[in-house]
């Protein structure tokens, strides 16, 4: 997480467009991208126009983080359910392209910026309508509940994506992502995820390590992301249960998954990577005592989960948002022959630590991305994330219920917790979950 | 606080420095109204705009009690002076860079051995240590040098900080040790716009307050 100098990333430096061109219209591999009408870069243009869908902080800072990721990135239109998001996001855009520092990376980067009145989208079809105002790729950044549906729609529609965690918060969302994924394949579209340690360099290089043996047999590890509580906002006049609920959005499961799927899910990908796996079953608990208040919705504020992995190698997981309370945001790994933090320390009879240049990976995230696209062989991480997401569900529903959850049930959950149909109205709050008294479905 | 010497601080009939770096201890019960302060409610500090809560750990999990504030912005670190202005009925504020400069010389009074009064890269191990460990300088005051880097006030709105921190080899701490707000300092912050409060990338940057009377 150290400071290091953020240098725009040129994507294909030893291949020039023309050459790109040459090379690749001989392939078989261009003529399946051409097929499926990913032609915009041999069409004399090696622009990537990308819309944004959801104008939070993130989408914002998403959207300036793809502009930064390499020449001829350029975003062109955005989508918000709210009108005074996606005016706070452009306004803020509008700014920050003008940022002296970054134009020293960037000298362009006021001309990446082609948002028009016409192509900002609000509603909750906002995302249909950016989809269809020609952009070749999508950033998808709202609450999480409406990410297997975007993502759905942006795969359908033949655009790249780039999606934040966590990318589900429910075993159907979770199938319904896995098979957009698979779509996304064969499509030959690219979908890289916000699990951006992936694209960090202390960690990519210690895992490569541990896949090598560093520390032997791994034999089990810890994963945390302990800290105080997050943001809300006040109820406003006249505002409707559904306002408020996405507004809101980290209180409710159907939007955000509860914090174990928003916020830990990072650390819980860091197992998976690191075991090379995921969780065969686990147990959790967990429960809210500090933030009980109704503006709080219905989440919980703490959970403490055992995961078990294939071979019987066993992770815990902590994670609280509880003000007051010492954080702890970290993963660590005891293997055979050593132990690691996963991010750049390795002790034991192979002891290392990582020293090297460690890019942003918020921006290397889209710079690897737009790499594989240019380069006809497109990243392709949701199956990934998808599995890394349902690890966290499958926590949630252990926690809420006190039951053992294996993950074929968690996968093939029938609980459904998004709405059918978004409108501006009622929507109550659904209860506090209760072990032993909440269902399993 | 550390009486400081007539002169030190103009225009003032008395002066003091934080004898030590401004703790988390003393800044959550600003930043997250965490703790007891003791002091009669004051609405004036209370209408003084809080920081954002934090995605993540602004202290690194390096463990609050005793531990330097860190993390925080020049923005933050002048919102705190003035809530314990409010609280307090005295002024608190940062202190100039001048201010800041003749209090870690201490009249130019030899240092001592470098590994006796600071952390530094040689000996910190890469994070910050509860204030006060380190041998006091010869006004009493700890820390001035390493440790944190110590936000100072300037007449541009952006702010300096000064001494040197932990991830600093001794050679490069001292009193002319200054740096100014980077970029890199929040190159993580994954939101648009960046935290007002937080330095995502700058756990070296704390501070300390002076009182005037």
């Amino acid at each position: 997480m150290e400071g290091q100098d953020r240098k725009e990333q040129d994507s294909a430096p030893s291949l020039s467009r023309r050459d790109f061109v040459a090379t690749s219209a001989a392939s078989a591999a261009a003529a399946a991208l051409f097929a499926t009408g990913n032609y915009a870069y041999a069409q004399g243009s090696d622009r990537i126009r990308v819309g944004v869908i959801g104008c939070g902080g993130r989408g914002t800072g998403a959207a300036m983080n793809a502009m930064l990721s390499a020449r001829g990135v350029e975003i062109v239109a955005l989508g918000d359910l709210f009108k005074d998001r996606l005016d706070g996001c452009l306004n803020h855009l509008r700014d920050t392209v003008k940022n002296a520092d970054l134009l020293k990376q960037a000298p362009d980067l006021a001309s990446r910026l082609k948002v028009t009145p016409e192509r900002c989208f609000t509603g909750f079809d906002n995302y249909q309508k950016v989809l269809a105002a020609g952009v070749d790729m999508v950033i998808l950044a709202t609450p999480p509940g409406f990410r297997p549906i975007h993502l759905k729609a942006a795969v359908e529609a033949g655009k790249h994506v780039f999606m934040e965690k966590p990318v589900a918060v429910d075993g159907p969302g979770i199938r319904s992502v896995l098979a957009s994924a698979e779509l996304a394949a064969q499509k030959k579209l690219g979908i890289v995820a916000g699990t951006q340690r992936r694209h960090q360099n202390n960690y990519r290089e210690t895992i490569k390590r541990l896949h090598g043996g560093a520390i032997g047999k791994i034999l089990g590890g810890q994963v945390f992301w302990n800290q105080g509580g997050l943001w809300k906002h006040d109820r406003r006049p006249g505002e409707s249960d559904m306002e408020y609920q996405i507004r809101n959005w980290l209180y409710y499961t159907w939007l955000s998954g509860d914090h174990i799927v928003e916020q830990h899910v990072h650390n819980l990908d860091v197992a998976n990577w690191v075991l090379q796996a995921h969780p065969v079953q686990c147990v959790g608990m967990g429960g809210r005592q500090t933030r009980t208040g109704p503006e709080y919705g219905h989440i919980f504020d703490h959970f403490a989960v055992d995961y078990e992995y294939p071979n019987g190698v066993r992770v815990l997981s902590m994670c609280r948002q509880q003000d007051g309370t010492d954080s702890n945001v970290s993963e660590r790994f005891v293997g055979s022959n050593g132990d690691t933090n996963a991010a750049g320390y390795i002790g034991g009879a192979n002891a290392w630590n990582f020293s090297g240049p460690n890019p942003d990976p918020y921006t290397q995230e889209h710079s690897d991305l737009i790499a594989s696209i240019r380069a006809g062989n497109p990243l392709n991480e949701g199956r990934q994330v998808a599995e890394s997401t349902l690890t966290a569900i499958m926590g949630r529903m252990s926690a809420y219920t006190g039951k053992v959850v294996r993950w074929e049930q968690a996968l093939n959950s029938q609980e459904s917790l998004v709405p059918t149909t978004f409108q501006f109205g009622p929507l109550p709050t659904p209860p506090v979950a209760m072990p032993g008294k909440t269902e399993l479905r | 606080m550390i009486p400081l010497p007539a002169g030190v601080v103009r225009q003032a009939k008395a002066a003091w420095i934080g004898k030590c770096e401004v703790t988390w201890n003393e800044y959550d019960l600003y930043a997250a109204g965490i703790g007891k302060t003791g002091a009669v409610a004051n609405p004036k500090a209370d209408a003084v705009s809080k920081p954002s809560h934090p995605y993540g750990a602004p202290d690194r999990g390096w463990g609050k009690d005793g531990m330097p504030a860190i993390s925080i912005t020049y923005q933050a670190a002048r919102r705190y002076c003035e809530w314990l202005s409010h609280k307090t009925g005295r002024v608190y504020r940062l202190p100039t860079e001048a201010e800041w400069e003749a209090a870690c010389r201490a009249n130019d009074s030899e240092p001592g051995d470098i590994d006796a009064v600071a952390w530094h890269a040689g000996n910190a191990g890469g994070r910050t240590h509860p204030v006060g460990q380190k041998q006091a300088n010869a006004w009493g005051i700890h820390d001035m040098l390493g440790n944190v880097w110590e936000w100072c006030l300037t007449k541009d709105a952006k702010g300096a900080v000064r001494g040197g921190s932990y991830r600093d080899a001794a050679s490069a701490i001292g009193f002319r040790a200054r740096a100014v707000y980077s970029p890199d300092w929040q190159s993580t912050d994954p939101q648009i716009p960046k935290s007002k409060w937080w330095l995502s990338d700058a756990p070296f940057v704390g501070f300390r307050v002076v009182h005037v009377e």
